[in-house]
């Protein structure tokens, strides 16, 4: 038998669904597990941030970073796991792109504190956490800002399948490949090309299990967005938010060729359009946000305020 | 120099999310102070403002990797309880059969890789061996017995949700997929096994506590308020009344969740970005009350299905009710397993749950506010969201599940510590022997 492979897998501010999808693998694990050594896991083994930090630089063959960086403690980590491990994966949608908690960057940092710290419904004047408690950045940056990755596995959360073939890759010392179609490859409905003639919500009416729902009047991202989900959602009846991030390359602008390709779909006046489109920000940058050009000047203006 | 001390564990291990210790000593080891700071939040209640209402389902999973499908959940019946909407029959069921799934495969993770690890090499075992990677090497067909019932329920979850992680197909007014025939009867196919599965748990559980009973019994005993869903009383994790019960025992409260800004109180902490919920009528601390397992099996008369009935009165005569034993709630937690089994089993044997009748196709957004409460598999799940006249999302507040927890997880850490430092308890209670020994 082989030697098993040093593996780290931490944690930013995240969800943990990442690596509940690597245990998804079911059991698959009972093969991928024992050519792992594990030397930092934090939901699943004992080890603590000293043990990682103790280890040489560049010991650990291979680290998984889950999440968004915005506290302290993250960037810590993050800088860490980049330290110390030779093959360093931005693990999910959140980690490639800053993802759901992305949209963060919405607000600012004092309008977020006001609705979970100060006043809600069950607050009243509430004040600051602050104690033994790392301090929270401004704003969401990209993980990529902070440090260099080797590879991108994007989703949210990254199918179980997609794991299970890059860590064989990884583990087999090969390139990991990955199709490039987007998710519209992966639908089975029809396409006539026909124009939009009404935007609709997606509880509105019930939609032809046959046609594509963008030409149905949905609002579907499946033909800007990476299709290594390989369409669960529309195969679904459900249309595409966009979970998967862009095409390769990784650093295309997914919301801007998003909203492009629906303006192209959709030649409305631009009044029905600013009345019916509710949310473009929210919709189109839903995952991406951070690693938008848009978001890139949110991030830029924030952070000229706190200099 | 003094004789003062702070001891900090950093991170506090198998758990999903982010936390640290610090426990303060002064001098004779006397416990100061115990802190458990969660460190890290993303501002959920913010980012939701302005999203059109029917996205609030698809955004709000991505609080919980684990619990994706009770939050689905919860924020579907926000957003239908704001704009007065009622899904047919079929799309309820088809929901309930999605967070039963969701139940049986967070319960299975909890129970076999975040916490046998410790009961089956002992609590004393190196943290390269503590672990579930371990187990599948020292006990592999108990592993494979976790991994076939995770499997079980994520793959339900998947059929129906599109996504087991972060699912999809619930809608305002019901659900985007209807259940084939030919799925419904590829899952009835594999319930024998699972069922299997679900009794060998069973059978390692009372080993497992027979022979820690004197851990259960003694260590970190800490009465609080608790809180659960219940149907009339009866166990439940969809629907109900928020009940609550004292620490003597007594049923103090049952209410609707829209009623839960009068007994929900929200202390927010000087040293956790996870705020402390309790007991509101009773004040803070006097208030703290605890969630999850343990908590609904505490305020249940009774389990809704036979052979979970069953096993709970057997827990009772064990531990009693109320039962202020922490280390009882992986107890609990196989209970519900048993629930959910037999729950999967009765909705997919439901003729209607292929049912094509599963959305409504008039929804319409108004002015509203609305409150969405399931049980997570950690606890109370309350989402509650105001919705302007076009369905936008004006104002949200979410009571997650853990956040239930928090302090009443720092209150047993206070009992635990007194008993580790200053009563030297670990010199007098005797641990098993490992199950395997390393």
């Amino acid at each position: 038998m082989t030697e098993p492979v040093p593996v780290a897998m931490a944690q930013g501010s995240s969800c943990w669904g990442c690596y509940q999808s690597l245990i998804d693998i079911h059991l698959n694990l009972a093969t991928v597990l024992p050519l792992l050594e594990i030397k930092y896991w934090q939901c699943v083994a004992d080890f603590k941030l000293k043990d990682l930090e103790g280890y040489p630089d560049k010991s650990i063959t291979v680290g998984l970073y889950e999440g968004m960086a915005r506290t302290e403690e993250d960037i810590h980590l993050l800088k860490l796991m980049r330290a110390k491990c030779k093959i360093l994966i931005a693990f999910g949608s959140c980690s490639c792109f800053g993802g759901i908690p992305g949209m963060a960057n919405f607000s600012t940092l004092e309008e977020c504190n006001e609705v979970k710290f100060r006043n809600n419904k069950t607050v009243k004047d509430g004040e600051l956490p602050t104690e033994n408690l790392p301090a929270i950045a401004p704003v969401v940056k990209p993980n990529r800002d902070f440090v260099d990755f080797e590879i991108y596995l994007p989703g949210c959360p990254p199918t179980s399948s997609l794991i299970l073939t890059a860590l064989t890759a990884l583990l087999e010392g090969k390139p990991i490949e990955l199709p490039p179609h987007t998710v519209c490859h992966y639908c089975d409905r029809e396409k006539k090309d026909t124009p939009i003639e009404k935007i609709l919500r997606p509880y509105e009416g019930i939609a032809d299990p046959d046609r594509c729902l963008l030409e149905q009047g949905y609002i579907c991202l499946g033909s800007a967005t990476w299709g290594l989900c390989e369409g669960q959602c529309v195969s679904h009846g459900v249309t595409c938010r966009g979970c998967f991030g862009p095409p390769p390359p990784i650093t295309n602008d997914q919301g801007a060729a998003a909203i492009s390709m629906f303006g192209s779909y959709a030649p409305l006046e631009s009044e029905v359009l600013a009345e019916t489109v509710l949310d473009p920000l929210g919709c189109f940058w839903r995952f991406t946000y951070p690693t938008s050009h848009l978001g890139a000047i949110r991030i830029k203006r924030e952070e000229a305020k706190t200099k | 120099m003094t004789n003062e001390k702070t001891i900090r564990i950093d991170p506090v291990t198998r758990l999903e999310g982010h936390g640290t210790l610090t426990i303060k000593l002064g001098p004779g080891n006397k416990v100061k102070d115990i802190q458990f700071n969660v460190n890290s939040t993303r501002f959920f209640e913010k980012f939701l403002e302005g999203r059109p209402m029917e996205e609030a389902p698809r955004i709000a999973p991505r609080i919980c990797g684990i619990c994706p499908i009770p939050h689905h959940l919860a924020s579907l019946k926000a957003v239908e309880a704001a704009w007065d909407v009622t899904p047919p029959p079929a799309a309820i069921k088809l929901r309930r059969l999605l967070i039963e799934a969701k139940q049986l495969s967070s319960h299975a993770i909890h129970f076999y890789a975040l916490a046998a690890p410790d009961f089956v090499f002992g609590p004393l075992a190196s943290p390269a061996v503590r672990n579930v990677a371990a187990v599948l090497k020292h006990l592999p067909d108990v592993a494979v017995q976790a991994i076939k019932l995770m499997e079980f329920g994520q793959e339900l979850c998947t059929t129906i949700g599109a996504k087991a992680i972060h699912p999809t197909t619930g809608i305002p007014g019901g659900m985007l997929y209807a259940m084939k025939e030919e799925e419904r009867d590829d899952w009835l196919m594999k319930v024998p096994e699972m069922l299997e599965n679900i009794h060998k748990t069973v059978d390692l559980a009372k080993t497992v506590v027979n022979s820690y009973i004197e851990v259960i019994t003694k260590l970190a005993v800490t009465p609080t308020y608790y809180l659960g869903l219940t149907i009339n009383g009866t166990h439940d994790i969809y629907d109900g009344k928020i009940r609550v019960m004292d620490p003597e025992g007594k049923i103090v409260k049952d209410f609707e969740p829209h009623e839960y800004t009068k007994y929900y109180g929200e202390y927010v902490s000087k040293h956790s970005y996870a705020t402390h919920i309790y007991y509101k009528p009773a004040g803070y601390p006097e208030g703290i009350w605890r969630a999850n397992t343990l908590a609904r099996c505490n305020v249940a008369d009774k389990m809704a299905t036979p052979l979970a009935d069953a096993a709970l009165k057997e827990m009772r005569e064990l531990v009693g009710r109320p039962s202020h034993h922490t280390f009882a709630y992986h107890y609990a937690r196989v209970v519900e397993m048993v629930q959910a089994a037999e729950m999967i089993k009765t909705l997919l044997e439901d003729p209607q749950i292929v049912s094509t009748d599963v959305k409504l196709s008039d929804v319409e957004p108004k002015a509203g506010e609305g409150v969405g409460v399931v049980e997570a598999p950690r606890g109370t799940l309350l989402h509650n969201y105001e919705s302007d006249d076009k369905g936008i999302l004006v104002k949200a507040n979410l009571i997650v599940a853990t956040n239930n927890n928090i302090a009443g997880i720092e209150k047993s850490l206070m009992v635990a510590a007194k008993q580790i430092f200053e009563d030297k308890v670990l010199e007098k209670i005797t641990l098993p022997e490992p199950m395997v020994k390393t």
